[in-house]
């Protein structure tokens, strides 16, 4: 059974309603100065850096915060791998919002990476040569076809 | 199996990129430093899987099987589930086909063959009262069995917190003198997994710690792995906001719990409990009790079903039969419940607390 199937109603109370104030807990400004730090200490000596974003007392509320503050930049990558990952670059660039999804759709863990490019997005060498040799392949193949035309 | 644990899994089509993945976020359940998944992934794609398929052993005692229920959740499509492959289940009641003298016959046989190496994984716990009479398997006594099965492995982990601290059989009157395996077993290595039952990505990540690096995991004062024991619930709370900011819902109805407050007054364990479901959450990561409404019952921590009652705040007298001859008093608590609600109280607390060894207040 999909969960939204279950007729859970979301009330809305008044004071949900008077707006954000009543869920956002003032933590995430704080997270810009990090996030600052982590950039500048990117730009000094190219170490790159990853904040836990589920390891730090966020409400969902401050997370929309956070998002919304650091917005969306030019470069979003989707990766499939036993659920869906999502790394985008904010309006600051090196600062990415990584979040991975497990296989039933569900947040896994979230991530703000501070990094020319995520690491995740990277071929790593041993994939690389599994990649050449399967184009050697399609070139040896290529051969064989114009063989027997 | 053969070569890296990467090459084991590209052959059941686990990508690379799927694996970091899997260790990132297995470092933040375990509130490790968001570096450490590189340096986990790393380790573990190197690391050796034939050489180390370790024989696992699994013995129930006086259980009610939520602990197996629960680690099979978690490792059908799962990746853990591949990791889990790395190892030979060689005795498990409930998943193995075998049954009676057969089932009697494969355990002896790998504990005969495994015999320093195996890893003896114990749910529930042992009854001492009526000469261990309460629990039987094969008619031997779970007491006797212990022994026997404890003599070649080369650790114990106690799953659940029957096994880890003697649990619901073990609660006030006990009326079978249930004891942990701890309480047993002093000259072997113990982990102990407590949960009621223990989240199953715990269970496969203390497997896969085992696997990578040939060693057991750092444990804490009482027999944890820290890695996912480190921190307690209330650290790692969405609503602890709320909780410092001071917005308690009082009921379970009322405008704070619509509103998503702090659930501390309502009997929350949280903050003397250390477990990870706050970051790892149930169900395949769909939710945990406080996200859906309730308290923690601090399900991870020695006799917390005698810890004075599930809807008593923290800070309250925690013996229930005081609490009716001294009705007053408990108004006089009840308020001050109220005046804890900032980090700096902790200790307050657990003064105000009164028996209980869940009072761990000290992080
Ligand atoms: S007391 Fe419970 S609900 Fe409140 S912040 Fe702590 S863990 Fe969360
Ligand atoms: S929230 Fe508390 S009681 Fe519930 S499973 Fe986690 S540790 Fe146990």
């Amino acid at each position: 059974m999909p969960l939204d199937a279950i007729p859970v109603v979301v009330v809305h109370s008044a004071t949900n309603q008077i707006g954000d104030n009543a869920v956002l807990s003032g933590n995430a400004p704080v997270l810009l100065h990090e996030i600052a730090e982590l950039t500048r200490k990117l730009l000094d000596s190219g170490e790159s850096s990853a904040i836990d974003l589920r390891a730090l007392p966020l409400t969902p509320a401050d997370l929309d915060w956070l998002r919304e503050a650091l917005g969306q930049g030019q470069v979003a990558a989707t990766l499939e791998a036993e659920g869906e990952s999502t790394l985008s670059e904010t309006i600051c660039p090196g600062v990415w919002w990584v979040t991975h999804h497990n296989e039933n759709g569900a947040v896994a863990s979230e991530f703000i990476e501070v990094t020319f490019v995520p690491e995740l997005l990277k071929a790593h060498p041993d994939d690389v040569r599994i990649g050449l040799e399967h184009l050697d392949l399609l070139i040896s193949d290529l051969s064989n076809d114009s063989v027997s035309t | 199996m053969q070569g890296p644990l990467i090459d084991t899994l590209a052959r059941q089509g686990v990508t690379r990129r799927a694996f970091m993945k899997y260790c990132a976020t297995l470092a933040s359940m375990m509130a490790l430093p968001p570096a450490a998944g590189r340096a986990m992934a790393e380790a573990m794609a190197a690391a050796p899987a034939a050489a180390k398929r370790p024989s696992v052993i699994w013995l129930p005692f006086q259980e009610c099987t939520g602990c197996t229920e629960s680690i099979t959740r978690s490792h059908s499509p799962s990746l853990e589930g591949l990791i889990f492959d790395a190892i030979s289940l060689d005795y498990q009641e409930t998943l193995m086909a075998a049954a009676g003298h057969q089932a009697e016959e494969a355990l002896h046989a790998a504990m005969k063959a495994n015999e320093g190496k195996y890893l003896l994984i114990v749910d529930g716990s042992i009854p001492l009262g009526l000469d261990g009479a309460y629990s039987c398997i094969a008619g031997k006594s779970n007491l006797e069995a212990l022994k026997e099965a404890a003599k070649g492995a080369a650790a114990i982990v106690a799953m659940g917190s029957c096994a880890a601290y003697g649990g619901i059989p073990k609660a006030n009157p006990n009326p079978t003198g249930a004891v942990s395996v701890s309480d047993i077993i002093k000259d072997k290595p113990i982990i102990n997994i407590p949960g009621c039952p223990p989240i199953p990505v715990v269970m496969t990540g203390v497997l896969a710690h085992f696997l990578t690096f040939g060693s057991l995991p750092e444990l804490d004062g009482k027999g944890r792995p820290k890695a996912f024991y480190g921190e307690t619930i209330h650290d790692r709370c969405y609503r602890r906001p709320f909780y410092d900011q001071g917005k308690f819902a009082k009921t379970f109805d009322d405008e704070g719990a619509r509103n998503g407050w702090c659930l501390f007054e309502l009997g929350c364990k949280g903050p003397v409990t250390y477990n990870a479901c706050a970051t790892v959450k149930w169900n395949g990561g769909t939710s945990w009790p406080v996200e859906s409404g309730h308290g923690c019952l601090g399900c991870s921590e020695p006799d917390f079903w005698d810890a004075g009652g599930f809807y008593k705040a923290l800070s309250m007298p925690a013996d229930p039969l005081k609490m009716v001859a001294n009705a007053a008093v408990v108004g006089a608590a009840a308020g001050v419940a109220i005046s804890f609600a900032n980090r700096g109280k902790k200790s307050a607390a657990k003064s105000a607390h009164e028996t209980t060894t869940l009072a761990d207040l000290e992080k």
